[in-house]
């Protein structure tokens, strides 16, 4: 490839990066027809930590389980648990396995958590009894949820009061419950139901229902009502399930944290870029334009990421301290290169010379070093499942590392080579390199 | 400049850094936060005394009640002995029973004992996975190394000078901790191991020099080792200025719940670039010289017998 060429392509690369990160994307992505689905700074997917909410892990109790069906248990209960947290489908709420036997739950923005452990952590086993009227003896049925096809929240002018209509599965289910109140209709005794083996229903008279239409009546208000239906709609988890960790963030911390890490990371940019000019110069302006080539292509990849589902970057507050760390560590590549050069020109190397040995020497150090980071971030990122916090920091300093190498490898090579063959690109005061006036001559 | 020479002078100094450190760390340990040991964390705006904690938690079974305050906040921390499913409507009570103290919530976080055994396990395995994945790896691009190192040697001395750095960091917060009731939390390790990484990344380009030197240079191994350090040390300084400088900015200017992280980071990447200068390398012709030594206490020896 040219130089020309690679010249036009990093240019390129630089304004579309520029207008992806911009934080006024929204409008891009508009104009493309692309759905915007979550909250964003910058467009960048948020964590908990940033936006508030809670994450709960719940653990589930196999004890009862054979092995054999573990597995059937654990996908029922994410897809029962799924169902609770998120019953839209819509929000940003992930529930996911954790281990072999926890579920980890985010609830970004969720600020009643009392309600929502009880919500998504509750059993909700429905369950029939036959009660004798007589005695008030309790017999199962042997009907139960799995027998109820769906359940709504209704209100009753005839009884006026809110109820939980019942539609059992046709078939087997509407044939079993048929027979139970027909024999119940007859003989008199109550039926009862049970949720949590709390009475939602009864004891009380039924008369005999063959269509697989019931209705739940008693005394609740519409608020209980729906929640009943619900709870009976979802389903009753498998197995009994646990809350062992919580972690809440209110909504004040996250905005600060973000505004302050934001001031934080603007200024530490600064810094570093005032440093990169004050000592090495003109390099150091090349290494500077590079950075923010860096910081753009990092940010449009966060963005980016949004539309990968399973793999979405959610920055959080370590998150960021990573994106952050791995600024200072993008220039020392640039350094590492422009101390090699200083090197070679105050041998009196030319400067074509001067730049080409400087990359390839740099090379090495600059993989081996790096590949050590990397290493450590891949650790980082297998053992931290159930850590959250951790993961997103091992991503992004992860990310950063390996665009970085990117940019002072290629962006800034490419910059530096253009520059060296225009004359003014080539006085060695602008390099910060004092040569000594017989290597001049 | 002679560097290599003063390396007694070096050694000292990392000496009188980690000791301090490492004796807080044998007679009180480190801190642990509630990943690891389980618990509840109530971080809030604004100022309570533990009297006034521990009168709102009257009846609410409370253990182990803490109060720090850090900045502007303060972190209570206890042990709920209730049941597991009460401890929301427990942590719930407490918040209103403090509503008159002018404080805001936070952050509330409840870890329990199956949840942080696994946390510490997970520590331990990714500090033993990191150590030994980077010797792996060091020996492995080193493997070309010229004589009269072996690249086992730039392995174990690179290593050498990451354990000097983890335990720096691990002293300071043994004595913040004893002293100033800092705990350490699942973040720290992450730290740690970040520290470990930037150690290591660093000691690689004096390294990487040496062997450099090694296959053009004449010379004693000292002063080529010497030579190499000299010319990769600005490099070092101002990679690790670089890197000082936006966590410098972090703690300044970031937010207050990652103040502790970044702190590990500062004080441990400032340790790394030290230990890659004035540990690893000159650890390398301390080994060397003293390997030679006993070969030629080897040669002698059959003469004796």
């Amino acid at each position: 490839m040219s130089l020309r060429l690679k010249f036009i392509l990093i240019l390129v690369l630089a304004v579309v990066v520029a207008v992806l990160a911009y934080p006024r994307e929204d409008a891009i992505f508009q104009v493309l027809h692309l759905e915007k689905k979550n909250s964003h700074v910058f467009g960048v997917r948020q964590g908990l930590d940033l936006q508030g909410g809670a994450q709960l892990v719940f653990q589930a109790d196999f004890g009862k389980t054979p092995a054999s069906q573990r597995q059937t248990a654990m996908d029922s209960l994410l897809a029962v648990m799924t169902k609770r947290a998120n019953p839209n489908g819509t929000s940003e709420i992930e529930v996911r396995e954790l281990g072999s036997d926890k579920v980890s739950i985010s609830l970004p923005g969720e600020r009643d958590v009392k309600d929502a452990i009880d919500r998504i952590g509750k059993t909700a086993n429905l369950t029939f009894v036959e009660v004798d009227q007589s005695t008030g003896a309790q017999t199962p049925t042997g009907i139960d949820g799995k027998d109820v096809d769906s359940a709504y929240a209704d209100y009753d002018p005839t009884r006026a009061q809110p109820v939980v209509h019942l539609q059992l599965k046709s078939g087997e289910s509407t044939k079993k419950f048929g027979d139970l109140t027909t024999k119940l209709s007859q003989s008199g005794n109550l039926l009862l139901a049970l949720l949590d083996g709390q009475p939602t229903f009864g004891p009380a008279r039924t008369e005999a229902i063959t269509d697989g239409n019931a209705i739940l009546s008693g005394n609740m208000d519409v608020n209980t009502a729906k929640k009943i239906a619900d709870e009976i709609t979802a389903g009753a988890l498998p197995v009994p399930v646990t809350l062992v960790e919580q972690r809440t963030v209110g909504p004040t911390l996250g905005q600060e944290s973000v505004q302050r890490s934001l001031v934080a990371g603007i200024i530490g940019l600064s810094v570093v870029a005032l440093f990169m000019l004050f000592y090495y110069r003109l390099s150091g302006l090349l290494a500077v334009l590079a950075l923010i080539i860096y910081t753009a292509l990092t940010l449009t990849l966060y963005k980016l990421s949004v539309f990968v589902p399973g793999y979405t970057i959610v920055l959080t507050l370590a998150g960021i301290a990573g994106f952050i760390l791995s600024i200072g560590m993008a220039v020392d590549a640039n350094i590492l290169i422009f101390e090699r050069m200083k090197e070679e020109l105050r041998a009196g190397k030319s400067f074509v010379a001067a730049v080409e040995t400087a990359f390839d020497r740099a090379w090495t150090s600059i993989r081996d070093s790096n590949v050590s980071t990397l290493i450590t971030c891949i650790i980082l990122y297998v053992t931290s499942s159930a850590t959250p916090i951790i993961r997103g920091f091992a991503v992004t300093l992860g990310i950063g590392v390996l665009i970085s190498m990117f940019t002072a490898v290629v962006i800034t090579r490419t910059f530096l080579r253009i520059t060296i063959r225009q004359s003014w690109g080539r006085n060695p005061k602008w390099y910060g390199v004092k040569v000594p006036e017989e290597a001049n001559s | 400049m002679n560097l290599i020479g003063k390396r007694k002078i070096w050694y000292m100094i990392s000496l009188v850094m980690i000791v301090p450190g490492v004796i807080s760390l044998i007679l009180y340990g480190l801190r642990l936060g509630i990943d690891f040991r389980s618990g509840q964390l109530l971080t809030v705006q604004g100022n309570v005394t533990i009297d006034q904690v521990q009168k709102a938690g009257v009846g609410l079974g409370l253990q182990d009640v803490q109060v720090v305050p850090s900045g502007g906040e303060t972190e209570i921390r206890y042990r709920d002995t209730s049941p597991q499913n009460q401890h929301e409507a427990n942590h719930q009570k407490l918040k209103a029973a403090l509503a008159d103290q002018h404080i805001e919530e936070l952050s509330f976080d409840s870890v329990g004992p199956t949840v942080s055994s696994s946390i510490a396990r997970n520590a331990i395995a990714s500090l033993f996975l990191v150590s030994l994945a980077i010797v792996l790896y060091i020996a492995f691009a080193f493997r070309n190394a010229p004589p009269p190192v072996s690249p086992w040697s730039f392995g174990f001395m690179a290593i050498a000078a990451l354990l000097h750095d983890a335990f720096f960091v691990l002293g300071v917060f043994s004595l913040l901790g004893h002293f100033l009731g800092v705990e350490i939390d699942s973040l720290f390790v992450t730290a740690i191991l970040t520290v470990i990484g930037f150690s290591v990344h660093d000691t690689i380009v004096v390294f990487d020099r040496i062997r450099e030197n090694l296959r053009r240079d004449k010379g004693s191994f000292e002063q080529i080792v010497n030579n190499s350090i000299l010319e990769t040390i600005a490099r070092s300084i101002n990679t690790s200025l670089t890197v000082l400088l936006t966590l410098l900015a972090l703690l300044l200017f970031g937010g207050q719940s990652i103040r502790l992280f970044v702190l590990a980071l500062l004080i441990g990447i400032a340790s790394g670039t030290y230990s890659s200068i004035f540990n690893a390398s000159p650890l390398l012709v301390t080994w060397h010289n003293y390997k030679l030594k006993r070969i030629e206490k080897a040669r002698l020896a059959p003469k004796k017998a």
